[in-house]
């Protein structure tokens, strides 16, 4: 065959024409409401570029015009998987401001609280990558288990998704001994589970060929982009805020801090796997030790009195009063902590002018960051693999976009 | 061990050290010595890791955009803060520091302060369109009416 001479075919990128291509906001893999601008030679990614803000809800506007209480609320809905994280960081930021002390019981409490909606949060990680992936199956499973967990949510707070319960003060209320006792048996149960789902997934040719290799974020690139979390130690850098600068007493619990060793999409799914069954071990230490007690703080000026107290005492009703109305008033300043959300680094910087209400509530948010990386994850590569690069980051865009 | 307030005020002469409830060494820096103190926070304080940009609105000061900035040490595990103060423009750090791209971004978006040499300063939360910038302290909370059937009689729209 001859040459066709008139019109050759194009040897250069530069020669042939890119495909723009727009993935989402409605595509069901991109994990709610993101948008990829993608230019594609062929089936290669030679450009993305992450659109966001179709979930912008003007959370931290709303915060200005809330009551510090009434912020609770609003830390649920913005990390929509780990609601009683979010709640954490908002209360330790808050408590810092206040200088607030919480009782050992509530601190113990919170741990085991936190590490139960990590395992619920990646246990959402594993299915859906392995459903975007093409892999429906282990979803079903993973539910199954989820849907526990958010029944003990609900039994101790009414709420299965945003309970609210970790408040600035410690606990709404304790939990009863029936749910710490289920709670302890899912506990014991969990690692037998883990292992089912890494039966399906874990050496799963088909899952390995569309994961390793794919996607992967050097450690300089990783830090440099601001990513946190387990997408940081998938690219061997072992940081994690429980170890690195320890809250609630995580210092005194025994886990290990699982890393990746090649940074790809297979390296960032084994890494959470691994962190479950930490997060399993620090539940179990925290049942093990749980003290009795209160799990309210004693200070009037954060929570309120006990109902049975305001039948009896002027003071009660006086501050309880004052709480509903205007709410607490920390001193005038700023703070910030930093805690590991199941996303990475998650840290609520609040202003306050001493009054009852923020300044400014600034929600650092994990997925954010991570999310940023996207383009070097996914450019050179095969556009197939872009929605395996999206689920490996894990991003919510609750707070993405908050 | 965190930085030390004399360490921090030793190094930065023109600066304001603070050291607030979270007990994060904060230096607040005048807009002209800033791009120097981010370099001689991240090299020299050894503090290479930036974590978080936010702004704070204080209306009624002169300069009212307060920036502020988060930085943490990978060998000593601590945070540094770092403010400077604007009215409407600051030089950007994205050059530098890939990861503050989004985060000046949406401060752009957000509050409208202007990051000189960023390479892509477009909206970010907002639509391209969109007229003001809501995190301002002078944009009030508002609402827009959504047209559903049931709220037609309310706002009377269609």
């Amino acid at each position: 065959m001859t040459p066709n001479t008139q019109h050759p075919t194009p040897n250069t990128r530069e020669e042939r024409e890119l495909l723009t291509v727009n993935m989402g906001p409605q595509h069901p893999s991109t994990h709610g409401v993101l948008r990829l601008e993608l230019k594609l030679d062929g089936e290669v990614v030679v450009h993305c570029r992450p659109v966001i803000g179709y979930l912008h809800t003007g959370i931290e506007k709303t915060f200005e015009a809330k009551t510090y209480i009434q912020g609770v609320v609003l830390t649920d809905r913005m990390d929509y998987l780990n609601p009683l994280g979010n709640n954490l960081a908002y209360a330790l930021s808050l408590e810092k401001l206040l200088q607030c002390d919480i009782p050992p019981r509530a601190t113990v409490l919170r741990v085991l609280l936190a590490e139960l909606t990590r395992i619920a949060s990646h246990l959402m990680f594993v299915g859906s990558m392995a459903l975007d992936l093409g892999a429906s199956s282990p979803f079903l499973y993973v539910w199954r288990e989820r849907e526990k967990i958010l029944d003990f949510f609900e039994r101790m707070s009414g709420v299965r998704m945003m309970t609210s319960f970790i408040r600035p003060g410690g606990l709404v209320r304790d939990l009863d001994a029936d749910l710490i006792a289920d709670i302890s048996t899912f506990v014991d149960a969990m690692p037998a589970y883990i292992d089912s789902y890494e039966g399906l997934l874990t050496g799963n040719p088909i899952f390995k060929e569309r994961t390793a290799g794919v996607g992967v974020l050097s450690a300089q690139d990783a830090l440099d982009l601001g990513v946190t979390g387990p997408t940081l130690r998938a690219s061997c850098t072992a940081l994690d805020l429980r170890k690195t600068n320890p809250y609630c007493g995580y210092e005194q619990y025994e886990f290990a801090v699982p890393t990746g060793t090649v940074g790809d999409c297979y390296d960032r799914y084994l890494v959470r796997i691994a962190e479950m069954r930490e997060s399993v071990r620090i539940c179990r230490q925290a049942l093990d030790r749980l003290p009795g007690g209160s799990v309210r703080t004693e200070d009037r000026k954060v929570m309120p009195p006990p109902r049975e107290e305001l039948a009896k005492s002027m003071e009660a009703v006086i501050h309880h009063f004052k709480l509903w109305t205007e709410g607490i008033k920390p001193p005038a300043g700023e703070a910030y902590v930093g805690v590991e959300s199941p996303r990475g680094e998650l840290g609520f910087y609040i202003v306050s002018d001493g009054s009852g209400r923020p300044i400014r509530v600034h929600e650092r948010a994990p997925s954010f960051a991570n999310l940023q990386a996207l383009p070097k994850l996914t450019e050179g590569g095969a556009v197939a693999d872009v929605v395996a690069c999206i689920a490996s980051l894990d991003p919510i865009m609750g707070e993405v976009d908050r | 061990m965190a930085v030390s307030a004399e360490t921090l005020q030793s190094a930065f002469e023109a600066g304001e050290v603070t050291s607030p409830a979270d007990g994060i060494p904060t230096v607040r820096v005048p807009l002209s010595a800033f791009t120097d103190a981010v370099d001689k926070i991240r090299f020299e304080l050894d503090h290479p890791r930036f974590v978080d940009l936010t702004a704070v609105d204080r209306l009624t000061r002169e300069d009212r955009f307060e920036l502020v900035y988060l930085f943490y040490s990978m060998s000593q595990h601590t945070w540094l803060r770092l403010k400077t103060r604007t009215d409407s423009e600051s030089p950007s750090i994205t050059p530098s520091i890939t990861g503050a791209n989004w985060y000046e971004r949406e401060v752009f978006d957000l509050f409208g302060v202007k990051f000189s040499g960023h390479p892509d300063l477009t909206r970010i939360m907002m639509p391209n369109d969109w007229q003001g910038y809501p995190l301002r302290r002078t944009e009030p909370l508002g609402a827009e009416p959504v047209d559903f059937t049931v709220t037609q009689s309310v706002y009377g729209t269609g």
